[in-house]
């Protein structure tokens, strides 16, 4: 598939050119016929067979890897990892373009670029991947870069955040892998287009349900499993958090409904209230923590928590409201969060702090930039009209819909969560963009914004605006592949 | 009287010149590489005993390919020749190869890598004028070539007598080899004495060990034991402690807790290449003689032997991954890892299967190249001192030579299974052979401590790549044509068997059947 | 005591009696014996007999004899084995081949000895 193929010879090519601007220009073309590659993906799929298996993927790539071990090397994509593929793909481009102007300390800019393309093959390996093992040797290949992308430029305290990272994930691929394991081993499969339908015994389901959901939480992240996420976040680079943020976290979502839930469907609809109940619990953890916080970048990482936590549970609710909300979600999530990270990245580089209060009155000095940031904001609480309401408010709906006094509990209080979020992000602005102008942000570096930003975030915003008016965008290509995958639970 | 006893039972064994050709070529070269020591001159030594010491060992790999395909016992018993037998010698010929190129580098160090002599006593004024000027030992050759034909028959022997006598012959060249190091002779004397005491502590274990099971069966031939197995009369528990003794012996030899103390000093002490060639070929030997034992002779206990084994499988993965992290000086790390790696390896044993089998010689050739490139760039990374093995100097690698630190980087890597290297193939094959043997527990624990391990491994990456380089960062010596030679074998087989392990994987499944 | 293992227990029993004997013949000393504490150097010697003793207890041993014992163990388990080929060698079946492999066998340990002596051990200086 040309799309793991260009970014790795990018990446490559990044590494291996001796000039640093070459090495990042050759990475970001790389990046950039990456994202085009993953426009005509739709072109071509068939339409529906009822009768079919219930995982239909549009276009596939099934190639014979190790036959002796049962490797196979499985890609394929379809309605629901088809929008983070294109996210992922997004993501990184404007991620590589905003190196081609800016090089975090300790420059060699080109290296950075070669990590994230090599961060992008592994994503999008693990969204593609409809081979068990597969997915997880993409899982894993994530980890590595990402590790070095935040202990190489990160903030002062990268070395621990890296090393929080790196155990919390480990950890989460160690019990990845046994719960795949234990799946391969009881149905002699790793093929995901076999397994998703396939019915397991139950006590199968429930070890591999548990083990997989509990590896899945701890990238996604979901409470209580959180702890390593703000620190990375934090110390991370902009377009590492970018990176982290927009698409990382949702190998964790996407593993959880495509995998998790496809293979053990009984074990989810066992599960699912505890896994509804800890995503109430995040929604609401996250809001309070976030209203506490005192750090821009902070303040964004634990936002996420919250975020997260309603995909999780529209994941819960197993219903297809609920997929389509987790869908949504994360795509919204992603687009949002990663343009809050890039604006944190240039209020923090220009101001030198990322302190609140030491910051205020960004609406006088820096009108562009505080408007962009007061946009991502408003996004991301959830205003309707734009990518971040379609996902909360389809996960509320969604828990309604389940009925029942405890879901509906759960839906009241992700909702009192939705206001919540409402309520750090609107004290975000009050501190930030309103009210004096602090020292820091009146002796601010270039306070207008530089065309390479602009051309860096202007998708993005573009984005949550259509995405907002029309969430069919996500909904129409996925509405297919939720409804397969709810037949599964449903059965 | 005995006289006539000994006419009637005493035969002339049939021999199979060819199964055994492999064996009597390199012990036929050791031979003639002690003649060479004994009557060529001083300067045309060097040249003609690496000459001869390549010839030797292509020339028995020759002699084991074209023997490939036989099944056989021959010798009267004492050697069997099948598909894992003929595939553990051609790994240890091929792995000792690559050793070899390691051993014969004499570019880095005037002299090369060992001393003239080892007996002189160290930090006298001769051991520091032998240390810097003076060409090294050449006995080396032979003696490697010796220690390399008793590997091959230790995973050929087909009794438990013939498998003593060849632990014996490849392990005295081995002491001797520790303690030859040219630099830090008190620590090459130390290891090499530790290794000797500790190793013929083993040896008697496994001699005492031979004596009882012979009590128990009657029989030392591993055919007989293990008719003798269920049927057999005598008391059981002599049958245990017997199995139990030998298997000491060779757990010791293989490095797997609790009989791995000697592994981090012995690899610490002994001059590096000599190291590379224990951690690959030694390892290859010991765990043959551990699976024909275990596969062979005593397959009917298993169920008496797999949860004692596992649970030092268990053991020797924790201690090796656990005190890896402890660890300050680069060799010792690598020497916990190999311990933790022995560990993996006997999961892979432990299936008591076709698969097990198969997966388990598939990882120790993985393992073996892997680990050989990797005391390989150990041996280039020096300063005026020698090599400094201490983590700190490796401080800042990444700045000062790129290449190397990558490729070093890579190796970690392959040792923490990370996918696309030869580690992850090698381990998802031993635990999928253990998994499908009902042996999970070893599998989580397995997966725990790949987990563990890995993060020594990342400490190394980062101090490489992460931190500036500070005054005592040593450069990385260019190295000679047989280094490079050998390091750039090593990483790419671990490269190839990460993405293409097809075709070796056949071999193993082809080669997996015991003979009895 | 009968059974395989029987024997092994007259043995123990054996190494038990040997071990209080030895226990025995030093308590009772200790009971028996006047006490009478000392600080008189002479006490604490090596060897009470009213010599000092001269150097360490550490003695050095050449190393020239360690290898003529070697070679002397070399030479002497060859013998062991040429003893019962002697006997047999010329019984049919044997014959040629069984001289051919002593052969070998004595050519091995010839080569380590001409390897000795090329290396000068055998010179006593």
């Amino acid at each position: 598939m040309v799309l793991l193929v260009v970014p790795a010879v990018g990446a490559v090519t990044a590494a291996l050119v001796r000039h640093d601007l070459a090495g990042r220009i050759a990475g970001t073309v790389a990046a950039a016929v990456a994202f085009l590659a993953t426009l005509p993906l739709p072109i071509g799929r068939g339409t529906r067979v009822d009768t079919g298996p219930a995982l239909v993927p549009w276009h596939q790539v099934d190639v014979a890897w190790v036959p002796s071990l049962d490797l196979r090397f499985h890609l394929g994509v379809d309605g629901i990892s088809y929008p983070l593929v294109v996210l992922t793909a997004l993501l990184t481009l404007l991620c590589c373009g905003y190196t081609l102007w800016r090089v975090p300390d300790p420059g060699r800019g080109r290296l950075l670029v070669a990590l994230l393309l090599i961060i992008e093959v592994g994503i999008l390996g693990v969204f593609l991947a409809l081979d068990l093992i597969l997915f997880f040797v993409f899982f894993e290949l994530v980890l590595l870069p990402m590790y070095a992308v935040i202990a190489g430029w990160g903030g002062p305290g990268r070395r621990r955040a890296a090393r929080m990272f790196v155990l919390y994930t480990l950890l989460g691929s160690v019990l990845l892998l046994v719960g795949l394991v234990t799946v391969v081993g009881a149905a002699g499969t790793a093929d995901l287009v076999q397994l998703t339908g396939t019915r397991l015994g139950t006590g199968t389901q429930y070890a591999a349900f548990v083990l997989l959901a509990i590896g899945f939480a701890v990238k996604s992240p979901l409470w209580p499993l959180h702890t390593w996420l703000p620190d990375a976040h934090t110390e991370a680079p902009t377009v590492g958090s970018v990176i982290l943020a927009g698409v990382l976290l949702k190998m964790g979502t996407y593993g959880l409904l495509r995998v998790a839930v496809g293979v053990a469907p009984d074990a989810a609809q066992g599960a699912a209230p505890v896994l509804g109940g800890f995503a109430a619990a995040a929604i609401i953890v996250g809001g309070l923590v976030c209203l506490a916080q005192n750090e821009v970048k902070r303040l964004i990482a634990y936002s996420s928590v919250g975020h997260m936590g309603f995909v999780l549970l529209g994941i819960a609710t197993l219903q297809p409201v609920g997929f389509q909300a987790a869908l949504v979600g994360n795509v919204a999530h992603g687009l949002i969060t990663g343009l809050l990270f890039f604006l944190a990245g240039a209020v923090k580089d220009r101001a030198h702090t990322g302190e609140l209060a030491k910051l205020g009155g960004l609406r006088e000095t820096a009108p562009g930039l505080s408007g962009l940031l007061g946009f991502a904001a408003v996004a991301s609480l959830g205003l309707p009209g734009l990518a971040g309401f379609w996902g909360e408010a389809f996960a509320i709906v969604a828990a309604l819909r389940t009925g029942g006094a405890y879901w509906n509990v759960l839906g009241v209080v992700a909702a009192f969560g939705a206001a919540l979020a409402a309520a750090y992000l609107l004290r975000l602005l009050r501190r930030t963009t309103h009210g004096p102008a602090s020292p820091a942000v009146l002796a601010l570096d270039g306070p207008r914004l530089s065309a390479a930003e602009l051309v860096a975030w202007a998708p993005l915003v573009l984005l949550i605006v259509a995405l907002g008016l029309l969430p069919a965008l996500v909904l129409g290509p996925g509405a297919a592949a939720v409804d397969a995958l709810h037949g599964v639970v449903g059965r | 009287m005995t006289t006539d006893i000994a006419a009637e039972t005493l035969k002339l064994p049939s021999l199979d010149y060819a199964a055994l050709a492999p064996m009597l070529i390199l012990f036929g070269v050791g031979c003639v590489g002690v003649l060479v020591e004994a009557i060529a001159p001083k300067k045309a030594r060097f040249p003609v005993q690496l000459v001869l010491a390549v010839l030797g060992i292509a020339a028995s790999l020759t002699a084991i390919v074209l023997a490939a395909g036989t099944e056989k016992v021959t010798a009267a018993g004492a050697v069997a020749v099948d598909g894992p037998g003929l595939f553990l010698q051609g790994s240890i010929a091929v792995l000792g190869l690559v050793a070899l190129l390691l051993i014969s580098e004499r570019s880095l160090e005037r002299g090369g890598a060992f001393v003239a002599q080892a007996a002189v006593t160290a930090n006298s004024e001769a051991d520091r004028d032998q240390a810097t000027r003076g060409s090294g030992a050449t006995e080396v050759y032979p003696l490697i070539i010796f220690s390399l034909g008793g590997m091959m028959l230790f995973a050929a022997a087909n009794d438990l007598l013939t498998m003593f006598v060849a632990l014996e012959v490849f392990s005295l060249p081995l002491y001797l080899l520790c303690a030859m190091a040219r630099r830090r002779r008190l620590l090459s004397q130390e290891a090499a004495l530790k290794y000797f005491l500790l190793g013929a502590f083993a040896s008697a274990f496994f001699l005492f060990g031979i004596a009882l099971v012979y009590g128990y069966a009657g029989r030392v031939d591993f055919a007989g034991i293990h008719a003798a197995v269920l049927d057999s009369p005598n008391d059981i528990a002599l049958l245990y402690i017997g199995l139990a003794m030998v298997a000491i012996g060779l757990l010791f030899k293989a490095a797997l807790a609790p009989f791995h103390v000697w592994t981090p000093d012995v690899y610490q002490g002994a001059p590096t290449p000599v190291t590379a060639l224990m951690a690959a070929c030694t390892k290859v030997a010991a765990f043959g003689g551990l699976l024909r034992v275990l596969y062979v002779a005593f397959e009917r206990s298993q169920w008496d032997y797999r949860p004692v084994l596992g649970a030092i499988a268990v053991l020797t993965m924790l201690v090796g991954a656990v005190l890896a992290v402890t660890q300050t000086d680069i060799k010792r790390l690598l020497a916990y890892s190999s311990i933790a790696n022995a560990g993996y390896v006997l999961v892979g044993v432990l299936a008591i299967s076709k698969a097990g089998l198969a997966s388990s010689l598939f990882y120790l050739v993985a393992y073996g190249f892997s680990v050989l490139a990797a005391f390989g760039i150990v041996t280039l990374v020096r300063d005026a001192d020698g090599e400094a093995t201490h983590l700190s100097r490796w401080a800042g690698l990444g700045r000062r030579s790129p290449l190397y630190a990558t490729l070093f980087t890579f190796l970690l890597l392959a040792f923490a299974g990370i996918p696309l290297t030869s580690g992850f193939t090698a381990k998802f094959g031993v635990f999928a052979a253990a998994i499908e043997a009902d042996q999970t527990w070893l599998v989580i624990a397995g997966v725990i401590t790949s987990a563990i391990i890995a993060f020594p491994y990342l400490r190394v990456v980062v101090m490489m790549w992460l931190s500036e380089p500070g005054e005592s960062t040593p450069a990385v010596s260019l190295p000679g044509a047989l280094t490079a030679a050998a390091v750039t074998i090593g990483a790419a087989a671990t490269l190839l068997l990460g993405i293409v392990p097809q075709p070796l994987l056949d071999m193993t499944e082809n080669a997996a059947h015991f003979v009895r | 005591m009968d059974g395989y293992l029987g024997s092994y227990a007259t043995l123990g029993i054996t190494l038990l009696a040997g071990a209080l004997v030895f226990v025995g013949a030093f308590s009772a000393n200790r009971v028996l014996r006047p006490r009478r504490p000392s600080v008189s150097s002479g006490k604490f010697e090596s060897y009470e007999c009213g010599l000092d003793p001269v150097g360490g207890d550490w003695a050095q041993a050449q190393i020239r004899y360690y290898v003529y014992a070697y070679l002397y163990a070399l030479f002497a388990v060859e013998s062991v084995f040429l003893f019962p080929w002697a006997v047999i060698f010329d019984r049919p079946g044997f014959g040629g081949a069984a001289v051919v492999e002593m052969a070998i066998f004595v050519a091995v340990l010839a080569l380590g000895l001409l390897y000795a002596w090329r290396k000068r051990v055998l010179r006593w200086a």
